[in-house]
C-alpha cells in the first residue's frame, strides 16, 4: 500500500525539483548590460591612463614594433611609432572607438602609425602587396585585461598580439621629447662599413648582428674556443633598445641598449649595456671562422644541382649594388634579373654572372667560369678565373667590378644564415659583401 | 519485497500538471540596451560636419570613412580605413564631378531620386589574386566603395604627380558615372539596338585579357565595355563624360587602321562608337530630358581643375 503511492510520491518530488523559478539566469543583468558595462570600462581604463599607454605589437607577419598611445574621451587617440624615424618623433591624431562586436573590441578606425604596417601596399611597410605585414587595427581584449596594468588584446583578422602597458610620467615626457627618435639612432650599425661589428660589454667581447627587417639582435660569443650565440626580437622604447629576452652571461643580464649616440662622420654608435657605456667597433673577421661553412655553402646548391643568387650583388664600403649590377641590361632588349653563382656548372668550373629577363623568362647569355674554389684550412674560399662563358661578355661595367672583387686573393668567409641564406663576405678587410640565397 | 507500480490516472496527470505549471515562461527581458543599437555615438567632427552639410543634408547621401569591416563585400582581403586628410578631398571631388554637374543638367529632384546613398572608403586598393587591383565597387544601386582613398590627389595637393595622379582621379569620377548610368538604364533601359551595334563581338569573362586599346578596334571604349551589353553601355557614358567631347574624338580618331584580331576594321570600329555615342545622347534626351553634351561639358570643366 505504501510502496504503491511512493512511486508518484517520488514523481511529484522530482516535478519540484525541476520547478525552476528564477535560477535560469546565470548572470544577474542582461547580456546587453553586460557588455555595455564592459565596454565603458574598458573605455574609462584607456582614458584614464593620465601618462597614456606604451604599446607592443607582434604582427602576423613577424617582427616587433612599439608604439604609444595617448587615448581621450572624444575619441581620439595621439601616437608615436618606431616604424620609422619620422613617426618616432612627430605625433600624429587619428580616431578610434571602443565597440562590442562579437567581443568587446577597440577599433583604430581612421588611419594611424598602426595602419602602416598593416598597410597592404607593400611599397608602404616593404611587405607583400595584398599583405603588408599582416598586422591589426582592429582588435578584441583578451579576457583577463580589465583593471590591470597591462592590457593584452588580440587582432581581429591576423590575431597580431597587442600589449598595452601604463606609461609613467617620465616615459610620456620622454616621448614627447624625442627619445624615441634617440633610440632610433641604433639602426645607424647599418652604416658601420664592416660586415662584423663588436662591442665589449663587462669584460666580454660579443659579435653583434642586427636584423632589421625582422627586428632582431644576435650576440656571440667564445667561450674557450666555442661559439655561443643569442638571438632575441627587440623593439625602441623611450630610452633605448629593448629586448624582448632579457640577455643573461653568468652574473651579466642585458635587457637592451640605452642612452644611444651616433656619430656621423666618424660612424660610431656609443650606448650603455648593463650599466655601462660601450660602443660597437669595427671587425675584418669573424670571431671565430666557421671553417666547414664554406664547403656547406658551394655543396648545398651542387647538391642539387643549383645555383646561389643575389639580388644586388655585392655591398662594398656601405654602398649596396656597389658595382650597380640593377643597370645591367642585355642588348637594351633584356633588363636584369639576378646575380647567380653555379657550382659545378661544368667539369671542374663553376658558373658567375647576371641572368637577365627575355620575352618573360630567365636567360644567361654570359658568365665566368671559376674554377673550382679552393678552400682554405682557415675557413677562407678562393676563387680563381678559368675563363669565361658565353658571347659578348663586356669589357668593362658592372659585370667586370664584379668578376674583379670575386678573383680577389684573400678570399671570402662564408657565414650560414639559414640553410638558404649564406653570406660571402672579403676577408681581405670585411668591407664587401654579398647575400646568396636560393 | 516487491515495489509494484501501478498506473493512477489522477496521480499522473496531477504530476504533470505540476511539472508544467512549476516553470513559469519567463517574460522577454529588456531590449532596450543593445549595444549599439540605433549608431554608435561618436563626438563629431569637422569632418562629419563637412559630410553632413555638404553630402548628407541636401542629398542624404552618408560617406562612411571610419573603419567597418562588414561594409566591404570581401572580408578575406586586406584594406586599411583613408587617412583623416583625405576625406574632405575626396569628398569634395564627388561632389563636384559627380553630383553638381547632373544637379545643374538635370535638376536635385531627379538627382536625390536616382542617386546611390551610402558611399564607403577605404584607404588602400583592393588587391586581387591575378596581381590586379580594384579601385570602385558598387552594390546593387544603393552603395558605392572607393578604393585607395589614400592615394587621391588632386592638382595643387603636396605630391601630386600629373602622370601618375589625373589616372586616378579620373578613375574614381568613372566608377561614379559608370555606376549612375547603371541605375539609370535599370529604370529605364536604352534602346535595344545599343545590343546590336557589337553583336558578336562581346567577350563575356574575358574581357581581362583584353587591351582597352584591342577592344577599340572592336568598338568598345574600354575592355570592360566588351564583357556585355549593359557594361558596354555605361562605360560608354562614363568615358564620355570624363573624357569630355574632345577626349573621346581624340580616342576614336587614334584607332589604327586595319582589322582587329577579331576581322574589325577601321571604319567600323569608329561607326560602331559613333552610333553607340548618338544613341546615348538621344537615351539621355528620350529617358531622362536631359542635354548630354551639356552634362558632359559641365563634368568635364569640373574635372579639369583636378587634373
Amino acid at each position: 500500500m505504501k510502496n504503491k503511492y511512493l512511486s508518484y510520491l517520488l514523481l511529484v518530488f522530482i516535478a519540484g525539483l525541476w520547478s525552476c523559478s528564477d535560477d535560469n539566469d546565470v548572470f544577474e543583468q542582461t547580456a546587453d548590460q553586460r557588455i555595455n558595462e564592459t565596454v565603458t570600462a574598458y573605455q574609462q581604463e584607456l582614458v584614464a591612463a593620465q601618462y597614456g599607454w606604451k604599446a607592443i605589437i607582434y604582427p602576423a607577419g613577424g617582427g616587433v614594433y612599439s608604439f604609444y598611445f595617448k587615448f581621450n574621451d572624444q575619441n581620439r587617440v595621439v601616437m608615436y611609432s618606431d616604424f620609422a624615424s619620422e613617426s618616432a618623433v612627430t605625433s600624429k591624431e587619428s580616431s578610434y572607438r571602443l565597440k562590442a562586436m562579437q567581443t568587446p573590441s577597440l577599433i583604430f578606425d581612421t588611419y594611424s602609425y598602426l595602419h602602416v604596417l598593416a598597410d597592404p601596399d607593400g611599397d608602404v611597410n616593404g611587405g607583400l602587396d595584398g599583405d603588408g605585414l599582416r598586422s591589426d587595427y582592429e582588435f578584441s581584449f583578451n579576457t583577463d585585461s580589465l583593471n590591470t596594468e597591462n592590457i593584452t588584446l588580440t587582432g581581429t583578422k591576423n590575431q597580431s598580439k597587442l600589449i598595452l602597458i601604463k606609461a609613467t610620467q617620465e616615459e610620456a615626457a620622454a616621448y614627447g621629447n624625442g627619445g624615441l627618435a634617440k633610440s632610433l639612432l641604433f639602426s645607424n650599425i647599418s652604416k658601420y662599413l664592416t660586415y662584423f661589428k663588436r662591442v665589449t660589454i663587462g669584460g666580454v667581447v660579443y659579435e653583434i648582428a642586427v636584423n632589421q627587417s625582422a627586428r632582431t639582435v644576435t650576440l656571440n660569443w667564445l667561450v674557450g674556443t666555442t661559439v655561443n650565440s643569442f638571438t632575441t626580437d627587440y623593439y625602441y622604447s623611450s630610452t633605448g633598445v629593448s629586448f624582448i629576452t632579457p640577455f643573461v652571461n653568468g652574473s651579466q643580464t642585458i635587457t637592451g641598449f640605452t642612452d644611444l649616440t651616433w656619430d656621423e662622420s666618424r660612424l660610431s654608435l656609443g650606448m650603455t649595456a648593463a650599466g655601462s657605456k660601450v660602443t660597437v667597433v669595427e671587425a675584418a673577421k669573424p670571431l671565430k671562422v666557421d671553417v666547414a661553412a664554406a664547403r656547406r655553402w658551394y655543396q648545398a646548391a651542387a647538391d642539387e644541382g643549383g645555383y646561389w643568387f643575389s639580388w644586388d650583388g655585392f655591398h662594398v664600403n656601405g654602398v649596396d649594388d656597389a658595382f650597380k649590377v640593377n643597370t645591367l641590361n642585355y642588348n637594351g632588349t633584356s633588363p636584369y634579373y639576378y646575380y647567380f653563382y653555379w657550382p659545378q656548372f661544368g667539369s671542374g668550373y663553376d658558373a658567375y654572372g647576371p641572368a637577365f629577363v627575355t620575352d618573360n623568362a630567365l636567360s644567361l647569355y654570359y658568365a665566368d667560369a671559376p674554377r673550382t674554389p679552393t678552400f682554405a684550412t682557415d675557413g677562407r674560399i678562393i676563387f680563381v678565373s678559368s675563363g669565361l662563358l658565353g658571347e659578348a661578355y663586356p669589357t668593362s661595367g658592372p659585370a667586370v667590378d664584379s668578376k674583379n672583387y670575386l678573383y680577389d686573393t684573400n678570399g671570402f668567409y662564408i657565414i650560414q644564415l639559414s640553410d638558404n641564406a649564406y653570406d660571402m663576405v672579403s676577408a681581405k678587410d670585411g668591407k664587401g659583401w654579398v647575400s646568396w640565397i636560393k | 519485497m516487491k515495489i509494484k507500480i501501478t498506473f493512477s490516472p489522477f496521480l499522473a496527470a496531477l504530476a504533470l500538471t505540476l511539472l508544467l505549471g512549476s516553470c513559469k515562461e519567463d517574460k522577454l527581458e529588456n531590449v532596450e540596451e543593445i549595444s549599439g543599437l540605433g549608431g554608435e555615438v561618436i563626438p563629431p567632427t569637422a569632418i562629419d560636419k563637412y559630410i553632413t552639410d555638404s553630402l548628407t543634408t541636401p542629398y542624404n547621401i552618408i560617406m562612411k570613412y571610419r573603419w567597418d569591416q562588414f561594409e566591404f563585400g570581401d572580408v578575406t582581403k586586406t584594406l586599411v580605413p583613408p587617412k583623416e586628410e583625405q576625406i574632405v578631398p575626396v569628398t569634395r571631388a564627388v561632389l563636384n564631378t559627380w553630383i553638381k554637374p547632373y544637379i545643374a543638367q538635370a535638376g536635385s529632384v531627379f538627382f536625390n531620386k536616382y542617386s546611390p546613398k551610402t558611399f564607403i572608403m577605404s584607404g588602400s586598393v583592393q588587391y586581387l589574386s591575378d596581381g590586379s587591383v580594384v579601385l570602385g565597387q558598387a552594390e546593387g544601386g544603393r552603395k558605392i566603395v572607393l578604393f585607395d582613398v589614400n592615394n587621391f590627389r588632386v592638382r595643387g595637393m603636396s605630391g601630386y604627380i600629373a602622370a601618375r595622379d589625373s589616372a586616378n582621379v579620373k578613375q574614381s569620377t568613372h566608377t561614379l558615372q559608370h555606376e549612375f548610368a547603371h541605375i539609370l538604364h535599370q529604370t529605364i533601359l536604352y534602346p535595344v539596338e545599343f545590343k546590336e551595334i557589337g553583336r558578336g563581338l562581346y567577350q563575356g569573362q574575358n574581357w581581362i585579357n583584353v587591351s582597352d586599346a584591342e577592344a577599340r578596334r572592336d568598338g568598345f571604349i574600354t575592355s570592360y565595355a566588351s564583357s556585355a551589353f549593359d557594361e558596354d553601355f555605361v562605360e560608354t557614358v562614363a568615358t564620355m563624360l570624363v573624357e569630355g567631347r574632345s577626349g573621346w574624338d581624340k580616342m576614336i580618331n587614334s584607332i589604327p587602321a586595319g582589322f582587329s584580331v577579331n576581322g574589325t576594321s577601321q571604319a567600323d570600329a569608329q561607326a560602331k562608337l559613333r552610333r553607340k555615342e548618338a544613341l546615348v545622347v538621344n537615351y539621355y534626351k528620350t529617358a531622362w530630358n536631359i542635354d548630354f553634351y551639356e552634362l558632359q561639358k559641365k563634368t568635364r570643366a569640373a574635372l579639369i581643375p583636378l587634373l
